[in-house]
């Protein structure tokens, strides 16, 4: 082999591109991190960590958002499980509708989610031509705020958490392990329990990550709905500080690399894409 | 076994009974509650005027008011920018790790990290970016020390056009990776064999065969890239504090306090938000179900 | 001279060698099968026909002229895949025209190409079809004109029915079989299965692991094995370690038994262990006692498998499969019967290893 063609071997441009890749993903992350250890004059070190970690303020909102991800998690699982196996076992002619309703949220953003259910839950439900007033406005009490904002977090994690569960319930074959179990004598509790929660776990581990990564940074929902969380609190801290947000910044970007990396390792590399900008 | 067997599974699901939609109510219950009725909400309201009448008005208006023009015309050059660049770089990245020719791992490494940059939007993305472009940002720092460029001199700014389009590419080209790596599996070895033992080059080979094969399914992404950046409102509102006119934007200082001075100019601006995302869904599946077709 | 030669064949994936010592002269339009389990070496070894892999030594020599380090678009071969491998984006005439186009051949020329490749594979009107469109056997009929279209030297076929289903499989055999023998085509043909080996073929090589076991027509091959291995890959087969007792009879032992072959037995002496093989239908139920073999056994399970039925008998330890043709009128033994079977002296087959 001559010295040309050994050259040729070496793929230069998917070398080239590579790199760029890299440099793209990695150079703002550095620049972010090398800023928010700068808070000191002339010294590197977490005091930026260190202070941001310490507000008062910033224990409250990042509890308050780990709670409305877990929250969204049991409710979006609650909701997921049952009717992508009643799906699979019952109601195949269901399959489309549903996918479909799975994937609005790419259709309708977040922005434009958080518009809808602002306008239909602030004026008090009323029964159809009548004057009776069944729930007060959602929007008018905390609660109901907390509501509106699971359910839309539920609907924004809706595509990765079915996809996911579906995908999930599809390599186990489900129906057949149903019919194993009913043939044993195995109750419907007994199945769903014991039979199809543990073998779509890594599915629903890999779903409820992504909706964990996707709830606790979210700002749209939470600011417009008045929702004390993470997101609105970064954002307002940003515009009056400079370093704890790239600290906390820095911090996010972490925790969503460490769902991700949970979920390569459980599902072994196919990963998904989600999208709550 | 298996002649047998398939009769005995269809008598298990016979014709489905109307009982057995009773399994997914809560599913649509939620739906309805959660999506159908904030969208029919909206849909409602771009057709009504301030007295609750049916009207056509706001549909008018939103094709007269510059300032709704020009919203829609800057979301839809960002996203277009961001959509060709994106996909352009994000494809040759899934390109180099897959039939590129690089070692395994580093295909590994890319995923993983690409599903990270996709998920990292919104304030922490748009803080990183002035961390690295800002006006002290690093880069910018770096530039000038270095280099002695003053980006900020020479017309550059991470709070316009082009600082958006740079930020938005951090997660749009990661999504690209995201889609095309499988669509670039789904390229059989023996299509290149076939193909070169037939007489073609290896350039031949990717011109008449690989590239149309890829075609719909690379469209069929930047589409669904375009739609993403489209509805993105976090990460701009962040950076510019709400001052670059898109259409989320608009949409957000709306929800906000009616700066438009009609709620249902506002609904009808968020409908028109809702068909564009749409059709590129719609654009992107229609081209993915043909890919598909093929490499089935 | 052979119009296609491998000459002492080696490739090794770093240490593990994939073929090693392949020799093979293939003359003009001939048809030779590489037949061996998966892993044997026979894919690998077309592939270097094709220019896919280059062998570590030896050379590949097609009419005169030496194509080891020629990439493959410079080989006249054309190559048929298991997965057919048509190009999705274009239309079955799209496919077979393909390799003229590359050529630049004038669009005329091409056109009527196209169609008597297509009449070639009785296809005429399938131009405009895209693969997907098409049934397995389809695609892999036009795989074949699109290979054949540009008049290749030689001819690859990859396991080309192995993806199909059985009906299929038998019509398309015969259909490659009568083009390749009309077109008088010099053709390589790999598979792993032997039925299909032995009802193609002008000659077999018989691979397993990464050598030759034996080259010779499927005549030669089925009813002469000469290894232990070639015995037992191709067809059903009975063997034995034996032991050679008698030098002027031919007689070998097989544990209480005394079987007579027609073999050479010259180049042996008495106590010599061998490896002896009887095919199952050369055995018979004692209707013929001109037979050199006589063997009481007793009858074990009889399975029927259509145009034949398989009895296995036992004879003290030993354990024998026969096989009878199905006649309708006549009676089966039934399981526990006593019987006496014989075979020919010639039906005693000693492999080398």
């Amino acid at each position: 082999m001559n010295w040309v063609s050994k050259f040729r071997k070496i793929p230069f441009w998917s070398w080239f591109w590579f790199i760029l890749g890299v440099i793209y993903f990695v150079l703002p992350l550095y620049a972010t991190l090398d800023f928010s250890l700068r808070m000191e004059r002339d010294t590197l070190g977490f005091k930026a960590y260190a202070v941001a970690f310490q507000d008062p303020a910033f224990l409250k909102t990042f509890s308050y958002s780990i709670m409305l991800a877990i929250l969204t998690i049991i409710v979006s699982v609650a909701l997921v499980v049952p009717t992508a196996y009643w799906i699979r076992l019952r109601l195949p002619e269901a399959r489309r509708i549903v996918e479909f309703i799975t994937l609005m949220p790419f259709v309708v953003p977040a922005i434009i989610l958080v518009f809808g259910l602002i306008r239909i839950y602030s004026s008090p439900l009323e029964i159809p031509f009548t004057s009776i007033v069944l729930l007060q406005p959602l929007t008018n009490f905390k609660l109901g705020t907390n509501i509106l904002i699971i359910g839309g977090y539920v609907v924004l994690g809706l595509p990765y958490m079915y996809r996911s569960v579906d995908t999930g319930m599809r390599t186990v074959d489900v129906r057949t392990l149903t019919e194993a179990a009913q043939s044993m004598g195995a109750s419907w509790a007994t199945i769903i329990l014991k039979i199809i929660l543990p073998n779509v776990r890594t599915a629903l581990l890999s779903g409820a990550l992504l909706t964990f990564a996707i709830v606790v940074g979210e700002v749209i929902l939470a600011s417009f709905l008045g929702i004390p969380a993470f997101g609105p609190y970064l954002f307002l801290l940003g515009q009056h500080r400079a370093y704890e947000p790239a600290a906390l910044s820095f911090t996010t970007f972490l925790l969503t690399w460490a769902a991700m990396g949970i979920i390569q390792l459980v599902t072994g590399g196919q990963s998904q894409a989600a999208g709550a900008h | 076994m298996i002649q047998t067997a398939l009769p005995a599974r269809k008598e298990k699901t016979p014709p489905s009974k109307l009982k057995n939609w009773i399994g997914v109510i809560p599913f649509f219950l939620f739906a309805i509650l959660f999506l159908f009725l904030p969208s029919v909400r909206l849909f409602i309201g771009s057709f009504t005027d301030n007295s609750g009448q049916f009207t056509l008005d706001n549909l008018v208006q939103l094709f007269s008011q510059q300032v709704i023009l020009d919203a829609y015309k800057v979301s839809i050059q960002i996203s277009t920018v961001t959509a060709l660049a994106g996909g352009i770089f994000g494809f040759m990245l899934a390109y180099s790790v897959t039939v590129g020719g690089l070692p395994k791992p580093l295909r590994t490494a890319l995923i993983t990290f690409s599903g990270v940059a996709s998920n990292f939007a919104g304030v922490p993305l748009a803080f990183a970016f002035v961390a690295t472009l800002g006006r002290t940002g690093f880069i910018t720092a770096i530039l000038k020390n270095v280099f002695h460029m003053n980006i900020y001199q020479s017309g550059f700014n991470l709070y316009s056009f082009i600082g958006i389009c740079l930020t938005y590419m951090y997660f749009q080209f990661p999504l690209m990776v995201l889609i095309m790596a499988p669509a670039l599996d789904g390229l059989k070895r023996e299509w290149k064999e076939a193909a070169l033992n037939l007489g073609a080059s290896n350039l031949q080979y990717w011109l008449k065969v690989a590239m149309p094969v890829l075609l719909p399914s690379i469209l069929g992404s930047m589409i669904l890239l375009f739609g993403n950046a489209f509805g993105a409102y976090a990460t701009a509102y962040a950076l510019t504090g709400g001052q670059l006119p898109i259409v989320t934007i608009l949409i957000g200082a709306q929800i906000r306090g009616d700066v438009l001075h009609n709620p249902g100019l506002g609904f009808a601006m968020a409908m028109g938000m809702v068909v564009i995302m749409a059709v590129s869904l719609g654009g992107y599946s229609w081209l993915q179900s043909r890919t598909e077709r093929w490499l089935k | 001279m052979a119009y296609l030669e491998l000459n002492n064949i080696n490739k090794y994936f770093g240490k593990t060698a994939a073929v090693e010592n392949f020799n093979l002269q293939v003359e003009r339009g001939e048809l030779v099968s590489f037949l061996g389990p998966s892993g044997c070496g026979k894919t690998t070894t077309l592939r270097m026909v094709a220019g896919f892999e280059t062998p570590t030594q030896g050379r590949v020599i097609i009419n005169n002229e030496d194509v080891t380090h020629k990439s493959p678009n410079q080989r006249d071969v054309g190559m048929i895949f298991q997965s057919y491998a048509l190009f999705p984006n274009l239309t079955v005439a799209g496919n077979i025209g393909f390799g003229l186009k590359i050529a630049k051949k004038p669009a005329e020329e091409i056109h009527k190409r196209v169609q008597d490749m297509l009449d070639l594979i009785h296809m005429p009107d399938y131009g405009n079809r895209y693969p997907y469109q098409l049934s397995g056997g389809q695609q892999q009929r036009v795989a074949l004109a699109r290979a054949l279209a540009l008049s290749p030297d030689v001819l690859l076929l990859d396991e080309p029915l192995s993806a199909l289903d059985a009906k299929i499989r038998v019509s398309l055999r015969s259909e490659i079989r009568a083009i390749q023998q009309e077109l008088g085509i010099t053709a390589i043909y790999v598979t792993h299965d032997q039925e299909e080996a032995l009802s193609i073929s002008d000659r077999i090589v018989v691979m397993y692991n990464g050598h030759i076991e034996q080259i010779g027509s499927p005549f030669q091959i089925y009813n002469f094995p000469e290894t232990a291995f070639v015995a037992s890959f191709i067809g059903t087969l009975n063997s034995f370690n034996a032991e050679v007792t008698d030098l002027t009879n031919n007689v070998l032992r097989v544990g209480d038994l005394r079987l007579t072959t027609a073999e050479n037995l010259e180049d042996r002496k008495v106590g010599d262990k061998v490896m002896i093989a009887i095919r199952p239908e050369r055995l018979n139920f004692s209707s013929d006692l001109k037979k050199a073999n006589l063997i009481d056994c007793t009858i074990e399970n009889i399975t029927f498998l259509g145009s034949i039925v398989r009895i296995q008998v036992k004879v003290g330890d030993l354990r024998l499969h026969m096989d009878t043709f199905n006649n309708p009128f006549l009676e089966l033994p039934k399981i526990g019967d006593k019987a006496e079977i014989t075979c020919s002296r010639e039906a005693v087959i000693i492999l080398q290893h």
